[in-house]
């Protein structure tokens, strides 16, 4: 047994540094080998760690950053899958690249970002102690089949295990149903009514009926997509009370959020997601409730939840808010999420874009542009994006004709130019500023030299546009190789 | 000046993966040769009052939400959709929107469930789901300026078959189609034109699209005749790039 587990970890270890001499990065690889060698690598090898999983549609990278940077804000040592290899051999990878070849590990903490879709095989390998859900999305359909069935699925993981306890987005019906429905002991995030004046209305909606009882949901307001303060008007299930909840987005930016968010005591009755069956919610230290003001060094809503969600898990974790708060203002920008790049006096902000309510969330960022840029959308479909490019359709391009007199021009790169090219002009955008552009080099080359001076140029590819893009990026403003 | 007006039906409850884009190149495509579009949207409890519309659209959902609307549309909506398309009234209809069209569906145990039965179609529930690029020959989008051939993407384990009654819309190039076994895409009957091409199924097939208004006006007006060509180089180069990386000889 101790020699397989030596000979494994040393094979892994060999096919790690072998991607890496050649630049490939390719983890995942090394984690595919171990499993293959030894199928319960990951049991064994976790024994000694407490584990952290984020899974859930969208943020689940950043909110395992900015966990990161709270553990790290805590003298906590951890190991961590940074580079969104979120499947088994991705999680494999990350253990077998972190311990010695006997197996051990200074580092006690395992922080691991998993596949929404993942989750269920993943939970029967390595039991988290704590799991956070950041929210449902319709996403890649032709991969994931329809989003009741990955809610399912993570439910059906969480039901497997002992001792997980939950973070949940209190916001997201499909969310708290998760607590609701295995009575885990839950933190709630979430952002109060009260928290911002103008709210989305509620269209194109992914859960618009009650999951119990098919009611339309009444909302108190919605952050965006289906998120908000929802009620069940048939069988009253709610959003329920949270521990950590934004009470007042006090600054809003292209570049950050300022927020003030409250660490609540749950009242003795509490039990919000009503219906009959209250949540289990969990205790928060009397020390911790009060009132924090914090910088969200990322902008959009969406990164206000990552970091409600991160805020929640260190509750949950007994670390002190005020580290939280830190963690917030310090946390840096993620491989490819609105990370910044300069370039010869202009700016280059690459986005990821994966399904259509993240792609808004970008989108919404973008119409607060207030100077001149150019736009470049480079949209793959190969299996990691999504091989369907319908999804398209279901983004509000049409936002983007607020700010068209500042956009130079709007590129449509990547093996799906033409379907982009196509929904930018149904959008209304005017067809002399729609370029395709299908070579990423000459996109990044032709991009840039139209860039003013002090100007940015956005580029919003798909996941493996994105890592492609990355590596020439790389290569040109020597970025640090996304594995570190 | 000609006036289209297009009803959605349940749209906010069957918005399922780009469905709305249809509704998008229907409007704008008319749009774009001065023609007035109007389009409403009809969901749950609304009545259906067929008239006011020139083309009626009806999209696919989720199981979860094609089972919220079964019971409206069915007994709701049920003999409007159905007098309306014996009266060859335009519809375009999409996946679970087709299906329920037709006279049943058969559920993996052997249920039969009934549906509207306005074609005469039926769909036997599958567990292999149909999923992939899909590219179909349309006999009756070939002319001068079209080659007929649709491109588009399929996700479906319902397979459908065809009573006499019906016609497909096209046969299969590359992908599933309807069931996997005739080589059928799609159904038509009269001026109803079903498929399992979701999304971006217009916007990509401009002649499709096209087809659709030009069936429309024709029926509303006496003195319309075709629609004037648009510039559609974009449109056809993501037609013919898709159908190029789908099918070698292209």
């Amino acid at each position: 047994m101790k020699l397989k587990l030596f000979f494994t970890i040393l094979i892994s270890k060999l096919i790690i540094k072998a991607c890496r001499l050649f630049k490939t990065g390719g983890t995942t690889l090394a984690g595919k080998a171990a499993l293959k060698i030894f199928p319960g690598i990951i049991k064994t090898v976790s024994q000694n760690f407490s584990t952290i999983m984020v899974t859930g549609t969208n943020g689940k990278t950043t909110t395992a950053r900015i966990i990161g940077r709270l553990l790290k804000e805590n003298g906590i040592d951890y190991i961590t899958n940074k580079s969104g290899a979120n499947l088994l051999s991705g999680i494999a990878a990350a253990f077998m690249d972190a311990v010695g070849l006997s197996g051990g590990c200074k580092a006690k903490t395992a922080l691991l970002e998993v596949d929404e879709a993942a989750f269920r095989i993943a939970a029967e390998h390595i039991e988290p102690d704590v799991l956070v859900v950041t929210n449902f999305f319709r996403d890649q359909l032709d991969r994931y089949g329809e989003l009741y069935s990955t809610l399912k699925g993570v439910l059906a993981g969480i039901r497997k295990t002992d001792k997980t306890r939950l973070v949940l987005n209190a916001d997201d019906s499909l969310c708290v149903s998760l607590s609701k429905d295995s009575g885990k002991e839950t933190v709630f995030y979430g952002i109060g009514s009260g928290a911002f004046s103008s709210w989305d209305k509620a269209i194109n909606s992914d859960a618009m009926f009650c999951l119990y009882c098919k009611s339309k949901y009444e909302y108190a307001n919605v952050v965006y997509g289906h998120l908000g303060g929802f009620r069940c008007p048939g069988c009253g299930y709610s959003r329920p009370f949270a521990q950590v909840l934004c009470t007042s987005v006090k600054e809003f930016s292209g570049s950050h959020s300022m927020i003030e968010f409250h660490v609540n005591a749950p009242p003795e009755d509490a039990c919000g997601a009503a219906n009959g069956v209250p949540v289990k919610l969990f205790r928060v230290r009397e020390n911790f409730v009060g009132k924090y003001d914090a910088k969200v060094n990322l902008p959009g809503f969406y990164n206000i939840y990552n970091s409600l969600a991160a805020a929640a898990c260190g509750i949950m974790m007994e670390l002190p808010p005020e580290s939280i708060a830190k963690a917030l203002g310090n946390f840096e920008c993620g491989f490819g999420r609105m990370e910044a790049i300069s370039a010869k006096g202009k700016t280059l902000k690459v986005a990821l874009v994966k399904n259509p309510t993240g792609f808004n969330q970008v989108i919404e960022l973008l119409t607060a542009e207030s100077k001149t840029a150019q736009i470049a959308f480079a949209i793959n479909d190969k299996l990691a994006d999504g091989t369907d490019v319908s999804w398209l359709w279901d983004v509000d391009f049409e936002r983007l004709l607020a700010i068209q007199d500042r956009v130079g021009c709007f590129y449509a790169s990547g093996v799906r130019a033409e379907d982009m090219a196509v929904r930018l002009k149904y959008a209304g955008v005017i067809p002399d500023k729609i370029a395709v552009v299908k070579d990423y080099r000459k996109l990044i080359e032709t991009g840039l030299s139209s860039t003013d001076e002090g100007g940015v140029f956005y580029i919003l590819p798909t996941y493996t546009a994105l890592l492609d893009i990355r590596r020439i990026l790389r290569k040109q403003f020597s970025l640090k190789d996304f594995w570190k | 000046m000609y006036n289209l007006n297009i009803c959605h039906l349940y749209p906010d409850v069957l918005n399922l993966y780009g469905d709305r884009g249809n509704i998008i190149a229907l409007s704008k495509r008319a749009e774009w040769r001065g023609i007035a579009v109007k389009i409403d949207n009809v969901t749950l409890g609304d009545s259906f009052t067929p008239e006011n519309f020139d083309i009626v659209f009806l999209g696919g959902g989720q199981d979860y939400e094609q089972e919220i609307i079964q019971d409206d549309l069915i007994t709701n909506k049920g003999s409007s959709i159905k007098d309306a398309i014996e009266n060859w009234k335009v519809f375009l209809c999409i996946c679970g929107g087709y299906q329920i069209l037709g006279k049943y569906y058969r559920t993996g145990d052997g249920k039969d469930i009934e549906f509207l039965g306005a074609l005469d179609l039926w769909t036997i529930g599958g567990y292999k789901r149909m999923i992939g690029n899909i590219v179909i020959e349309c006999d009756f989008l070939k002319n001068r300026h079209s080659d007929g051939m649709v491109v588009g993407f399929e996700n479906h384990s319902g397979r459908t078959y065809l009573g006499p009654g019906v016609k497909p819309m096209g046969s299969v190039v590359k992908g599933y189609g309807n069931n996997g076994e005739d080589s059928c895409e799609g159904a038509v009957y009269k001026n109803v034109y079903c498929s399992y091409m979701h999304g971006s199924l217009l916007p990509k097939n401009p002649s499709l699209a096209d087809h659709l208004i030009e069936l429309a006006l024709k029926r509303k007006y006496k003195d319309f005749e075709s629609l004037k060509p648009l510039d559609d180089s974009l449109e056809e180069l993501a037609r013919k790039s898709a159908i190029s990386r789908f099918i070698r000889k292209y």
